[in-house]
């Protein structure tokens, strides 16, 4: 649904349900941003964000979490410099896209 | 007098915390499913297409019925702290600590086999013993990592008591679910940690009666 409403609004998105699906993704094409939640099937956010930056440096990862764990407080003030806390505020997204994308 | 509370070495308290942290995480994925069928709704305006219309309507359901879900085990936790010993159903009590333990962010696949067809009925601390089982999968999560699968099994023992198994973890993490901490709070309901040689898998030993444990 996330990924219909930023559609809606012009932005060339591919959704994925899982880790696993998200590397298959960046393998064969380059994308500029990955959304990313911290709990997912399969391979977690934080490892996610790691293998993604290992096949694309630059990648920018945005973090969606429900801040409600240790390791979630951890990814959101500490490591991830963009994160954003459930339910997220779409208008606020689309401002952390812009400005990741420059 | 002493009235200073200390909440870093509190066991009891820190598990309740950390429980009532992952569900109300796991209440703000839900509504947040929920906020996004709906701002969805909302973008399409009347452009919305029957099918789609359909699609969120159906979401906002079952998000809806997985929060009723997670409240009631909610409750259920919450109401594990009322009595210090209580005649509780294993079954029950590790098929609610597996869905409490599956909210936690690095939580990987749980597999709950070999349920016994007659569940075990067991006198013992209901929230000690779910805090063992907590610290048990925690444990199993952290050693297994994001693409292991943790197998849990309840095998009840002829003279009463109960085996309850953790295994599926990898060979590369290898260490010691016994510690201070676990086998503190094993020794308060008689609950004896027995692990494999080679660390794959331990087994949580519940008497059938806290006391009868005690003095074992």
């Amino acid at each position: 649904m996330l990924a219909k409403r930023l559609a809606l609004r012009g932005i060339d998105i591919d959704p994925v349900f899982t880790g696993e699906d998200a590397i298959v993704k960046a393998k064969s094409q380059r994308y500029d941003v990955a959304i990313l939640d911290v709990k997912m099937p399969g391979i977690g956010g934080i490892e996610l964000e790691r293998k993604l930056k290992e096949l694309e440096p630059g990648m920018k990862i945005i973090f969606l979490t429900g801040h409600g764990s240790k390791t979630d407080y951890e990814t959101g003030s500490i490591n991830a410099k963009y994160y954003l806390a459930k339910p997220i505020q779409i208008d606020e997204l689309i401002t952390i896209l812009q400005e990741v994308t420059g | 007098m002493n009235n200073t509370i200390d909440f870093k070495n509190n066991d009891d308290l820190a598990f309740f915390g950390k429980v009532n942290a992952s569900i109300s995480h796991e209440l703000k994925n839900i509504l947040a499913i929920i906020s996004e069928a709906a701002g969805l709704l909302q973008d399409l305006g009347q452009k919305i297409e029957l099918e789609m219309l359909k699609t969120c309507s159906q979401d906002i359901v079952e998000e809806i019925q997985r929060g009723f879900t997670t409240i009631k085990q909610m409750n259920m936790f919450s109401h594990s702290a009322d009595d210090p010993i209580k005649k509780v159903n294993l079954v029950d009590v590790v098929d609610l600590i597996i869905a409490l333990g599956e909210f936690l962010s690095f939580a990987c696949k749980v597999r709950f086999d070999s349920v016994p067809e007659v569940a075990p009925m067991v006198s013992t601390c209901p929230f000690r013993l779910q805090n063992l089982i907590y610290q048990a999968l925690v444990f199993a999560f952290e050693s297994a990592g994001p693409d292991g699968q943790i197998r849990v099994a309840i095998h009840p023992q002829p003279n009463g008591c109960a085996h309850i198994t953790f295994s599926g973890f990898g060979s590369n993490n290898a260490r010691s679910f016994a510690s201070d901490k676990t086998n503190k709070i094993a020794a308060s309901i008689g609950v004896d940690i027995r692990e494999a040689g080679d660390l794959k898998s331990f087994d949580l030993i519940v008497p059938e009666n806290v006391e009868a444990g005690r003095e074992h």
